[in-house]
């Protein structure tokens, strides 16, 4: 018994020289592991950073996006509540944003700054028009989450 | 980290000396259906091995290697994982090793790294670098979504998608502290297009004014199109020799003085400040008075912890005193006009803070002190990512041998890639440089390498 040929064949996009498409359609398997509770702890309104445990770590900071590691001295980390309210320490407007944005494009990106925290967190400003300095507090998406870094937004404060 | 031990500022050392002898390039196009990346990456070996004036044929080439470096950016937009075993195959030079290298976009600068730690070991005498990218397999909007998967996937690509947007943050930071005039800036995309220009290699030439700089659109503020990298096609190929092999080879070597690395976190958000690591040619003094007094907030998101780094190690290592002074040709990573202002400070051609004086002085034009990007760069020739680093090298090998015009100048250059020599083509050979210096930088700094090469 013969075997057929394919039935989905690739479209020819160009005949000289060839060049033809190739589809694709599967998605990613996106393990958070050990920074899940960041994401959950945004469905409960709440912005959770991390500390070092260890007791002789020289640092000890705040850390915001969390480490559940301490880079200082790589001992496990403990979950504490970041202050949300904080000040736009910079910011951009993205015109042309990519292809898997999923905001609209126009969408004003701001890094913040944050009482305590020795990061200053990348995320949107959802209200407003940015200015350095600007005060702003934290909004969370909790009446349908994309459980991405998305469902933490900022408005002034 | 952020206070360095004994052992974390070790000055490079090569066991023994490295050299370079010849480089390659192909043309640099937004698509290139006519050939294959296995195609590329072969016509750009062919110009290295063949238009370099080696005193050797290409058999006799091949029959010298011993071992090779690949540099590809990004598996996602060749779409083939294990590309440089097809390469390494398509060259010739089975059963010889290899390895294939990924540092972002100092892809190109970490393989020339790796290559040159095999021939100053020992491990190696003979060593080509081969760098692609093919970057039209997807739409720019998938392709800007693509290189975005090199920011914190967890927590900033869904921030944009977009890298642009993530230096937009840095520069609006760096112009609050130091409020660089926006044409300044724009001078810089309008002198890298203008090297473009004279070169048959360039994908983004073009005579633009300032004027057109600022009144473009913009990709996300305060950048405009016109003042960000282009995204392309194309390969680049540097060939690495000890010194024996470099003389068998040709009579025109030049060595590889210091070519070091350093990185910062992925995430600029987790960038915490520490005291100003000093170039040679700074003091305590020179930061005095930076930021009002506020010497410690360093490097913050206005500076490249990561260039700095590798400055620090690469001008230890080769006795640069003055990068000003003691390079007669540069190569930066100018992906953004901002990040290029960046660059002059943390490589120390200024001072923090001072950086935009590197343009308005007239010290990085031709006719400069310190002419910088005369291949026309990031901005006006190419970013085929995987081959940038290696094409920063080979034009800088070209300036100190004296081969500009040869691959610049020649009408049939031009006609080779379907174009025409401008009538107003002009000659931006260096005069009788002896020292030349290229940066390779990768996401928003999160691996830089620096590279110097000097006339023997
Ligand atoms: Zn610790």
């Amino acid at each position: 018994m013969a075997i057929n040929w394919p039935t989905r064949a690739a479209e020819v996009l160009n005949e000289e020289p060839l060049v033809i498409k190739n589809d694709k359609f599967w998605y990613h398997i996106h393990s958070y592991g050990g920074w899940g509770k960041f994401f959950q702890g945004l469905r409960a309104k709440k912005l959770l950073a991390t500390r070092c445990a260890n007791p002789k770590c020289a640092e000890k900071r705040l850390w915001l996006p969390p480490r559940a590691e301490c880079p200082d001295c790589w001992h496990d980390m403990e979950w504490v509540e970041a202050p949300q309210v904080g000040t736009i320490f910079t910011h951009s407007t993205v015109t042309y944003p990519g292809e898997l944005f999923r905001l609209a494009p126009g969408t004003p990106l701001i890094s913040v700054e944050l009482e305590g925290v020795c990061t200053k967190l990348m995320s949107w400003l959802k209200d407003g028009k940015p200015a350095f300095g600007m005060k702003v507090k934290a909004v969370f998406n909790t009446a349908k989450p994309t459980n991405t870094i998305l469902d933490l937004a900022w408005v002034p404060a | 980290m952020i206070r360095f031990g004994p052992g974390n500022l070790r000055i490079p050392k090569f066991e023994k000396p490295v050299y370079v002898v010849a480089g390659g390039l192909t043309d640099y196009r937004k698509k290139y259906p006519e050939k294959n990346t296995c195609q590329l990456c072969t016509e750009a070996l062919r110009m290295a091995v063949e238009e370099n004036d080696l005193k050797v044929d290409p058999e006799k080439f091949r029959r010298m290697v011993n071992w090779c470096v690949y540099s590809q950016f990004a598996d996602h937009f060749g779409d083939q994982l294990l590309a440089a075993a097809k390469i390494h195959d398509y060259l010739g030079f089975d059963p010889l090793g290899n390895v294939e290298i990924k540092t972002g976009g100092a892809t190109g600068g970490s393989a020339v790294l790796a290559a040159a730690q095999a021939i100053a070991s020992g491990y190696a005498n003979c060593v080509p670098v081969v760098g692609w990218e093919r970057m039209d397999e997807v739409t720019t909007k998938v392709g800007n979504s693509y290189i975005a998967s090199a920011a914190c996937k967890d927590f900033e690509s869904e921030l944009g998608w977009m890298y642009a947007a993530y230096y937009a943050l840095m520069a609006q930071r760096y112009q609050y502290e130091n409020s660089v005039p926006h044409e300044t800036l724009a001078k810089i995309a309008v002198k890298n297009r203008l090297h473009a220009y004279y070169s048959p290699f360039a994908q983004n030439p073009g005579k633009y004014t300032v004027e057109d700089v600022l009144k473009n659109e913009i990709v996300s503020d305060p950048l405009t199109f016109l003042e960000c990298c282009v995204m392309s096609v194309g390969a680049a190929v540097l060939i690495l020799a000890d010194e024996e092999t470099a003389h068998k080879l040709t009579d025109k070597p030049v060595q590889l003085k210091a070519i070091c690395g350093g990185s910062h976190t992925l995430r600029t958000a987790d960038r915490r400040n520490m005291p100003i690591l000093l170039l040679p040619n700074e003091t305590e003094a020179t930061y005095k008075e930076y930021f009002q007094g506020r010497r410690h907030e360093w490097p913050g998101f206005s500076s490249f912890l990561a260039a700095r780094m590798a400055a620090y190690l690469a001008y230890n290592m080769a006795g640069i005193k003055d990068p000003v002074e003691d390079f007669d040709v540069l190569e930066t990573h100018d992906a953004f006009t901002i990040s290029d202002v960046q660059t002059y400070e943390d490589i120390g051609l200024r001072p923090y803070g001072r950086g935009h004086e590197f343009i308005d002085s007239g010290d990085a034009y031709f006719d400069g002190r310190l002419p910088t990007n005369l291949s026309g760069g990031l901005i006006g020739t190419m970013h085929a990512v995987g081959a940038t680093g290696v094409f920063q090298l080979v034009e800088v090998l070209w300036q100190l041998q004296g081969k500009y015009d040869k691959f610049h100048g020649d009408p049939k250059m031009w006609t080779r890639y379907g174009k025409k020599k401008p009538a107003d083509w002009k000659s931006l050979q260096a005069k009788n440089p002896k020292r030349g210096c290229a940066i390779s930088h990768a996401g928003t700094g999160s691996h830089v390498t620096c590279a110097i090469m000097e006339k023997p």
